[in-house]
């Protein structure tokens, strides 16, 4: 196999039938070069020890499946190209989640977070059903845009100081999720949210610290949705003591 | 905890604000260029500094210039210390800071009154 | 960081063993980490600077002149002045990173108006920061009023 380039991976394995504790175990991998660090994981697999488990599906970056600690950093394996990598590459479970086995996480907490933010329409109390389409200007629809292109790939949490020290906090994925809904012209919910938000691990946990924004492969920017949200959650506080609440 | 937060955020924002664009400009000439003797002998005499602080307008912003940043340090401890794996004590850590940051205001108060 | 053995956990017990959360182990290392901490640490700048002023107003209001001047002859000890020196440095630091972070808190739209590109804030913000340092400086040296 000319031209090809053997490189070392050093893998985290935890089997908890054997395992104690996650370990690591190292491969030679014969790579190409344009390979990413998927299609190493993938070769290991099928070439080499068919027991390593680790999640991925689409391998273009929409499915945000294969989210995992590479040489420390949290990256997309099926768009992290092994030409940036020198001779070891690192490959590890991502931070701050428990693991289930080798590289594949417990993911049951993030679903429970999304849930928490209410993400869907939520029509004003009392008001009628909407006949036919909901209309929106592109003005409207730009305003919510960028916050609904999130592909739940968790990079966030696993970057986020926050995540790591904070168990109850809903996290940078969960928290954009419900400012996007909020910024939705369609969405009538946003004081039910802005409670969630005030809540146990809402918005105002964020110290903002930025590394949601940095490590998001679809340029979310969940770090502007949770500063604004903080913003109108103040407002939308304060105007509970001139409008009252209980049915919008 | 939880309750504070919507006022104590908008408060942390402007202590940031507020210590930001008067801080530097006090360190500067009250602690590094008075001691060094850089100014003159009467810019920070004991009459002149009482004259400015006793003005109405020196009364506000000396009180704001103190109380304001308080909350902002008080908010910057209290998540450093969560930072610092402190989550378990911010109920009490949390509570702390912002009491020193309120103490602080009311003495704020209390000192450009009695000036 | 060190991530806590409950972080992201569920309502659920999980249905297998899992091995407790861990953060990288160059988790001071890498990103933004260590700025982020040492934009914190600058909490305890801003009390320790917080109470310094109200012991002075306190003083001024004391109508002790002695005890006034006793303050500043302090200030001349070598240790005040490294300390100051360096609460100068990082608070000033510490203003311009909070002015880079400023933009990102502000709304989509302010009232009817868009929101504006993010470089004008920093703008704004810088000029408020010359405009308000200037203006001290000279107030507390003694060139105004």
């Amino acid at each position: 196999m000319s031209g090809r380039e053997t490189k070392t991976f050093v893998v985290t394995r935890f089997d908890p039938d054997r395992d104690e504790a996650p370990r690591t175990q190292e491969y030679e991998v014969p790579v190409r070069g344009d390979w990413k660090v998927l299609d190493a994981l993938n070769y290991i697999k099928d070439e080499v020890d068919p027991t390593l488990s680790h999640r991925w599906s689409c391998r273009m970056a929409v499915c945000g499946s294969c989210g995992m600690q590479v040489n420390g950093e949290p990256k997309l394996t099926c768009k992290t190209a092994l030409r940036e990598y020198g001779e070891r590459v690192e490959v590890g479970p991502l931070a701050n989640f428990p693991v289930v086995r080798d590289l594949v996480i417990e993911m049951d907490g993030f679903m429970e977070r999304l849930s928490a933010v209410k993400p869907w329409i939520l029509e004003a109390k009392g008001a009628a059903e909407v006949e036919g389409p909901h209309r929106q200007t592109p003005d409207e629809l730009a305003a919510f845009k960028q916050y609904s292109m999130c592909i739940n790939c968790m990079l966030c949490y696993a970057a986020c100081p926050v995540v790591a020290n904070e168990p109850d906090f809903l996290g940078p994925a969960a928290l954009a999720l419900g400012h996007r809904y909020n910024q939705d012209s369609r969405d009538h919910g946003a004081s039910e949210r802005h409670e969630v938000f005030r809540g146990e691990g809402g918005v105002f946990s964020c110290s903002y610290a930025n590394e949601c924004s940095e490590v998001c492969p679809k340029n979310v920017d969940p770090s502007k949705a949770i500063q604004q949200a903080k913003l109108l959650n103040v407002l939308d506080w304060a105007k509970g003591f001139v409008v009252p609440r209980g049915g919008k | 905890m939880l309750k504070l937060e919507p006022i104590v955020w908008p408060l942390f924002g402007l202590g940031m604000l507020v210590g930001g664009l008067l801080y530097p400009a006090f360190l500067l000439v009250a602690t590094l260029a008075q001691p060094l003797g850089v100014l003159s002998a009467d810019a920070l005499s004991f009459e002149r500094a009482h004259a400015l602080a006793s003005h109405p307008i020196g009364r506000v912003v000396l009180a704001a210039a103190i109380a304001f940043p308080l909350w902002a340090g008080a908010h910057h401890v209290r998540h450093l210390s969560i930072d610092l794996g402190g989550i378990a004590r911010d109920a009490w850590f949390g509570a702390l800071c912002y009491a020193v940051a309120l103490a602080g205001s009311v003495l704020a108060v209390m000192a450009v009154v009695r000036l | 960081m060190r991530a806590r053995v409950d972080a992201m956990k569920s309502s659920r017990p999980p249905r297998t063993r899992t091995a407790d959360p861990t953060p990288p182990p160059n988790f001071w290392r890498r990103g933004n980490y260590l700025p982020y901490i040492a934009f914190g640490s600058c909490g305890l700048l801003l009390f320790a600077v917080g109470f310094g002023l109200l012991r002075l107003v306190w003083t001024l209001g004391s109508g002790d002149p002695a005890a006034w001047n006793a303050i500043f002859e302090s200030y001349g000890h070598p240790l005040y002045l490294a300390f100051h020196a360096f609460a100068l440095v990082a608070l000033t630091w510490f203003t311009f990173r909070f002015f880079r972070l400023f933009p990102k808190t502000q709304p989509p739209k302010l009232g009817p108006l868009p929101r504006p590109p993010d470089s004008v804030f920093l703008l704004g913000l810088g000029g408020a920061f010359f405009v308000a340092t200037t203006l001290a400086s000279l107030v507390l040296g003694g060139a105004l009023p």
